[in-house]
């Protein structure tokens, strides 16, 4: 980086005034919580990749996670719908509780957990089916049969996804002709076809070009009426953009968490102002 | 190199390189190397399928008939018409060591291999003859080859055609009328073989399937006071089957007097008249008569029969159907067990085994079994497969045949277990290969909407993973079609009697033994009285199993694509 961009806000650019009035107010300590995460550690063989995080995710609202590479972000996303099971060697403590229920607790099955809290992965990754499979699958799993009742979760999805009007004339082709946008907004049509409480996004617009990132940042907007959203991002003005709370973590550490136009206009801690401002290397 | 050329150029360009190192670094000897390696691989395929394809499939091509006096110093001059197989150089110190007084004047000479037919009056179909002494030739335009049903070939000219011991047909007429006489002749022997081998053959089939219901329920402890209703259903059952064994009898009795009626006779080149029943010839024809239209049609037509029939005169004439019918069933039996075998080997390997020293030690056991000496495999086959297994099978569930074995002897099914077997690792590794390439993403894409493990093998992974199947499958039906040394073991005969899959219940007799296209070349070419005969017949057959194998290989690929382009996800 050269210096003028070190030094300019990585806000810059975004209408600030415009987040404050639409979000003035918006507190944690009113909102209703969907997630509640507490004293979680979480290794990964003998290194520690998370470190005592606690926090609580609002429902129906989008919470933002940013830092750097590696600061464990992904991997507290990924313990939401415990995809961490399957990572050889990982080992958690602490717990998440989904409306008060802790998820690691023995009773609680992996795939019924997954159906309530859906996930959409960094590269889009649609199964090598047709877009109508790809987006019934969820539902096939689920033990759902009746075509009819198929269809038309199809055609709900695809058009909460805002993708309805671009491939419901080709619904039988393979879902690999889509481009990379359409693709990424077909997952998450098919994880909303399962009608799922939470969303997880894992960078859903790193491996997307300008516009279909636009594309799926309103697809976003949209969806938070009707879930939970958490979004991981490397974007800090996607983060401002779309988020209603945004959590600041470094090194597998919950640095700062809070209301995001707060974060990213008064943030309390140094580390959270150096990063937001482009200083960290 | 001269000193006003600007340094930018310098840099640029090649032509300063002259030097052995700059060229190897070029690059170019690599591509040389690796095309030079294709180019030999090509060169030898081509070449084996060529050489196998000429030397097998002209046999089949109808030759001209030479007539022609030979005459050999010292020896009475004696009459040949046959046709010209061969014709080599021989220097004359070969000549004389065998016996042949030739003059020394001359240091080669051409000598002729001579397929003379008349096996039954010479004692041999073949001879070999000096050009030199070969005299008054000419290709007369009657002269007749037939094909027999024993004794090979027959040369001669027809003289007259009889029935009932009167002549129908003697002069111009006579080609006419023994073309007729043989037709009605081969519709008959298609009769009577349909009698003989399908409905007699069923009749002995039910037959023998009743004597071993007999003897099961004595074994039983039942007996003919106990049981009577039992036993006179079988009574009842075989009577009716011997009655109607009589009635076929009959039949075909009249269907062989029918046949003795008619006859030929023929002039042999030496003046000979021998009179021949139909029943003895299966077709004959008039080679310096026929163009080349005509003899491409008898070309392809006995290249059918190749194919289509079953052969005879210990494997040296007719044709192969029962060995390439034995093969491709055989491969598919083998691909059956081994296909599910295998992928359920290589799930548990790849996808549910703990990765540690026991797996890895697992797996390089599984690459080693590719290794062993497929004669190995054979041995085990017959120790564990015929002896064990299906000893046992016949113990329990055959006691009433022994102790004749029905599994406990070779047969199909033990041949292509024991082929499964000696594919298994070749499909493990594919399988496991493909598995490894399916992207974690798309398995985590399954689990995040709430698919189990299992659910996700069964609904993404396997189908993604299916080419790579088909590719392993490929390479073991490539392997299995040609592997020869373990089948003499577990149930390739030189012969066999019926076909494994035929219409009587059940239908598929995998018990039996059975011909494969290997082995028979193995045993025309080494163990054929006639040697002569055989060696084109190697080629042909040897010409056929790689045109099976191709077939088969075609087919699997086929499928493979069509897999390929359907779960082509794999490409980002």
């Amino acid at each position: 980086m050269t210096g003028v961009q070190n030094k300019t806000p990585l806000t810059h650019g975004i209408d600030i005034d415009a987040l404050k009035r639409e979000q003035a107010g918006s507190n944690l300590e009113d909102e209703t919580i969907a997630l509640e995460v507490e004293k979680l550690d979480l290794y990964y063989g003998p290194k520690q990749a998370l470190k005592g995080i606690d926090m609580q995710i609002p429902q129906k609202k989008v919470t933002a996670f940013i830092g750097p590479s590696g600061c464990g972000k992904s991997t507290l996303l990924r313990c939401f719908n415990r995809m961490n099971d399957l990572v050889d060697g990982c080992h958690i403590d602490g717990e998440i509780r989904l409306h008060g229920k802790n998820i690691f607790d023995r009773d609680v099955d992996a795939a019924m957990l997954r159906r309530r809290v859906g996930m959409v992965f960094q590269k889009p990754n649609p199964f090598p089916k047709s877009i109508y499979e790809n987006v019934a699958y969820g539902m096939r799993l689920a033990g759902v049969d009746k075509k009819r009742v198929i269809d038309d979760t199809v055609e709900w999805a695809l058009k909460g996804a805002a993708l309805w009007d671009e491939v419901k004339d080709r619904l039988n082709d393979s879902a690999l002709g889509l481009s990379g946008g359409q693709q990424q907004r077909l997952v998450i049509a098919r994880a909303i076809a399962i009608h799922p409480e939470v969303i997880l996004l894992d960078e859903p617009c790193s491996a997307l070009d300008p516009i279909s990132t636009l594309k799926v940042e309103e697809l976003i907007n949209d969806l938070k009426d009707r879930y939970t959203i958490v979004i991981v991002t490397h974007n800090m003005q996607q983060a401002a953009r779309v988020s209603d709370y945004t959590a600041f973590m470094y090194m597998g550490e919950l640095v700062e968490y809070g209301n995001t136009d707060q974060l990213f206009t008064k943030p309390v801690k140094k580390q959270t102002e150096d990063y937001i401002t482009g200083r960290y290397g | 190199m001269s000193n006003t050329r600007s340094t930018s150029t310098h840099e640029l360009t090649v032509s300063g390189r002259v030097g052995v190192r700059d060229y190897v670094s070029s690059g170019a000897p690599y591509v040389w190397l690796t095309a030079s390696a294709i180019a030999v691989s090509i060169i030898i395929t081509v070449a084996l399928l060529a050489l196998t394809a000429v030397r097998g499939i002209a046999h089949f091509w109808p030759a001209d008939l030479l007539e022609a006096s030979y005459v050999e110093p010292g020896h009475a001059p004696f009459p040949v018409l046959a046709e010209v197989r061969s014709s080599e150089e021989v220097t004359v110190a070969r000549l004389i060591n065998a016996g042949i007084p030739v003059s020394e004047d001359q240091d080669l000479y051409q000598r002729l291999l001579l397929k003379v037919g008349n096996r039954d009056i010479y004692g041999a179909d073949f001879r070999y003859v000096l050009d030199e002494w070969m005299q008054e030739r000419s290709y007369p335009e009657d002269a007749t080859v037939w094909e027999r049903v024993e004794w090979g070939n027959l040369h001669g000219f027809l003289e007259r055609v009889t029935r009932d011991g009167e002549v129908i047909a003697a002069r111009d007429q006579r080609w006419d009328a023994y073309r007729d006489v043989q037709k009605r002749a081969n519709g008959l022997r298609e009769e009577i073989r349909e009698i003989e081998k399908d409905r007699i053959g069923a009749v002995n089939y039910k037959l023998e399937r009743l004597r071993l219901a007999e003897k099961r329920l004595q074994l039983d402890g039942k007996s003919r006071a106990s049981d009577a209703p039992a036993f006179a259903k079988i009574d009842a059952e075989r009577d009716a089957l011997k009655q109607r064994y009589d009635t076929l009898n009959q039949e075909r009795g009249d269907l062989y007097r029918e046949l003795g009626r008619d006859s030929i006779t023929v002039r042999t080149i030496d003046g000979d008249l021998h009179e021949i029943p139909l029943s003895k010839l299966i077709s004959g024809w008039q080679p310096n008569r026929m163009n080349v239209f005509q003899k491409t049609g008898f070309w392809l037509e006995h290249f059918w029969q190749f194919i289509s029939d079953d052969p005879r005169e210990a494997n040296t004439e007719g044709g192969i159907f029962p060995a390439i019918f034995g093969t491709v069933l055989m491969v598919i039996l083998m691909s059956i067990f081994v296909t599910p075998f295998g992928i359920l080997a290589a799930l548990y390997l790849r996808e549910y085994a703990a990765q540690g020293p026991v797996t890895r030690a697992i797996r390089i056991a599984v690459n080693n079994l590719a290794g062993v000496p497929s004669i190995v495999y054979g041995m085990f086959g017959l120790g564990f497969f015929v002896y064990f297994l299906g000893g046992s099978i016949d113990r329990l569930f055959y006691p009433e045949a022994a102790p004749a074995p029905v599994f406990g002897t070779p047969g199909l099914m033990w041949s292509s277990l024991t082929l499964a077997l000696l594919t298994l690792p070749v499909v493990i590794v594919a399988t496991e290969e493909g598995l490894a390439r399916i992207p974690r993403s798309i398995r985590e894409a399954s689990l995040a909407l709430g698919a189990t493990k299992a659910e996700t093998l069964w609904r993404v992974v396997l189908p993604m993973s299916s080419p790579a199947m088909m590719t392993g499958l490929i390479l073991a039906i490539a392997r299995a079609a040609g592997e020869t040394a373990p089948l003499m073991l577990v149930g390739v005969v030189k012969l066999a009697p019926n076909l494994p899959i035929d219409g009587n219940f059940p239908f598929f007799h995998f018990e039996r033994k059975f011909m494969h296209l290997g082995f028979h070349i193995y045993d025309v070419g080494f163990q054929s009285p006639n040697v002569e005969a055989a060696r084109p017949l190697v080629y042909a057959t040897s010409f056929l199993l790689v045109m099976v194998i191709v077939i088969l290989n075609i087919a699997a690929i086929t499928i493979r694509n069509r897999l390929r382009e359907r779960y082509k996800a794999l490409e980002h």
